[in-house]
């Protein structure tokens, strides 16, 4: 059994409790930002900003989803970590701070764009870690227990997915005809599941996510091979080659 | 952006080093050269800048007094790790040889044992230096950023990149320590003599011309590899690929990739070397006509380098 967070975006309705639980809880410093024409702010996650909703503005309506780390169970930034400060603790995905060295390759690996370097701060890469501290002892996150609208349900993972399934199912007999529930089998399956009234690339979320660690070997050989190409051609063009022409106008002659 | 300026530099410096080391020995294996004349010069070029590169990958972290702690895991499932492991060797094998050669002069005919050992470390870090010049792909590559990971074919981009700017720098170089041979600047003479152990270092006209001439294939390659790497991102079904791929060509980075990187690093490069194939480089002209295509090479592989780093994070 493990615990998990399921975001019902049918149910945000943006009013960022959870950025500012969030930032309350884990006494995370407040961003200087500017207007760019969005309600949305702070543009995007930082080391300092764990959660934040994001708003997409479509005809008649506003998609909101509130954005956090995923907790894969098959993490792509666990995978890349050079220094193993990203480890899993039971299903919470967790950034050593004392070990990370701010290299910023989880930055680069994660299919969601989570983890982002404190730049302000120590520098090392920082991300939600489903409030560790609460859940080990019997509360829910900060964001989840916050939440006025229920939109963010923390749990069993299994009971998520069937309250979730239910959800999807309720919505589509509501005319919802893409909701779906997205997490249950991604990156081997996500802590962090959603329902969604849209397609998932409609919240920007990815459909098909994969391990940046997935095809390694196919990029080493990729440039191995192009080392072998790089010393074969020039030999055969212009070293080999030339040898046998001046041979043999030197056997002619 | 997590990656900044020091990791373009780097991505380069790594590059040249590696593609330097690996032109020098494939150039000496072919013309069957046994002085390793051109391959101390590509080592002594290589190491600082392969410390230079490690130096600035350590500015780049966030916290920089930890970068030990990459010394502590052997992880060869992340590149950065493997990279790690694959810098430090190079670098250490790298001082060894230049130790070995410089006894070697030094005491003749007393060393024997150490140039065997030399032997077998020089195709030890061609290997290495494959796997260096593929690493600062592969390195990007791995990730979850369209323009790096949707095709596979950007670590061979930046091999043919490496070896082509490596072969650059060697001709430049050479033709350098060539004109320091000859002219009246003794101090220099004197310096390259110590580093050398002798006063034999000039590289023979026969190995210049040789050097650009590969350039020009190496080029042609780049030149390949770059069409395959654009049109695998136009055809990717990975969301995001075409979005970087326009971002390239027609987006905020195309002044810099048109020119930059298809003129200065391939297209003026091939034309000039192609206007001067097979022609003395003894000659004023040509030698001139050489090193502006080398420079432009060099120059054109940091805007790469540039582009893609600053281009996978938008």
């Amino acid at each position: 059994m493990s615990k998990g967070r399921l975001i019902d975006v049918s149910k945000c309705t943006a009013c960022r409790g959870c950025q500012v639980a969030c930032k309350g809880w884990n006494e995370l410093p407040a961003e200087h930002t500017t207007q760019t024409g969005t309600y949305e702010n702070p543009p995007e996650l930082s080391g300092s900003t764990w959660i934040k909703v994001e708003f997409r503005e479509r005809p008649g309506e506003w998609l909101f989803r509130a954005h956090t780390c995923m907790h894969c169970n098959e993490a792509s930034c666990e995978k890349v970590c050079p220094t193993g400060a990203i480890s899993h603790n039971g299903e919470i995905v967790i950034i050593d701070q004392d070990w990370c060295i701010g290299c910023g390759y989880c930055v680069q690996a994660c299919p969601f764009h989570v983890p982002h370097k404190d730049e302000e701060g120590e520098g090392t890469a920082r991300k939600c870690r489903m409030c560790i501290d609460r859940v080990t002892n019997g509360m829910a996150p900060a964001c989840a227990t916050t939440c006025p609208s229920g939109a963010i349900q923390f749990g069993e993972r299994d009971e998520l997915i069937s309250m979730g399934k239910n959800r999807v199912d309720t919505l589509r007999a509501k005319g919802y005809n893409d909701a779906n529930l997205y997490g249950e089998t991604e990156m081997g399956g996500l802590q962090t599941l959603y329902v969604l009234t849209h397609p998932p690339a409609d919240f920007g979320l990815p459909e098909d996510p994969a391990l940046a660690t997935n095809t390694t070997w196919a990029h080493w050989v990729s440039g191995a091979v192009t080392a072998g190409i790089v010393a074969a051609i020039p030999f055969w063009l212009l070293f080999k080659r030339k040898q046998r022409i001046e041979s043999n106008i030197g056997g002619g002659a | 952006m997590a990656w900044a300026p020091p990791i373009w530099f780097y991505l380069w410096l790594a590059g040249m080093a590696g593609g330097g080391y690996f032109a020098a020995f494939l150039i000496e294996q072919y013309t069957k050269a046994t002085d390793n004349k051109l391959l101390r010069l590509a080592t002594y070029l290589g190491i600082p800048m392969a410390i230079i590169g490690v130096l600035l990958l350590i500015i780049d972290l966030g916290a920089p007094l930890r970068f030990w702690h990459l010394f502590t895991q052997f992880n060869l499932a992340t590149p950065m790790s493997a990279g790690t492991w694959i810098l430090l060797l190079w670098v250490i094998i790298a001082v060894v040889l230049v130790m070995i050669w410089w006894l070697a002069n030094k005491m003749p005919g007393r060393v024997d044992g150490l140039l065997k050992l030399a032997g077998i470390l020089k195709p030890v870090n061609v290997v290495l230096s494959v796997l260096l010049v593929a690493y600062t792909g592969v390195l990007l590559s791995v990730s979850n950023q369209p323009m790096w990971s949707s095709t596979i074919l950007l670590p061979a981009l930046f091999v043919a990149s490496a070896v082509s700017t490596g072969v650059a720098l060697l001709i430049i170089t050479s033709i350098a320590s060539n004109a320091i041979s000859r002219g009246n600047l003794v101090e220099l003479r004197m310096t390259m003599n110590t580093l050398y152990g002798s006063s034999d270092w000039t590289i023979p006209e026969k190995v210049i011309e040789k050097l650009a001439e590969m350039d020009v294939v190496v080029i042609v390659i780049e030149l390949l590899t770059l069409i395959g790497y654009a049109i695998w991102l136009a055809v990717s079904s990975m969301s995001g690929a075409g979005d970087a791929l326009g971002l390239l060509t027609t987006g905020v980075l195309a002044a810099p990739f048109w020119v930059g990187v298809v003129l200065l690093a391939l297209l003026i490069p091939l034309g000039l070397e192609i206007t001067n194939w097979g022609k003395d480089v003894a000659t004023k002209s040509v030698s001139r006509a050489i090193i502006a295509s080398s420079v432009c090479v060099v120059l054109g592989g940091l805007v790469l380098r540039a582009i893609i780093t600053i281009g996978g994070q938008m």
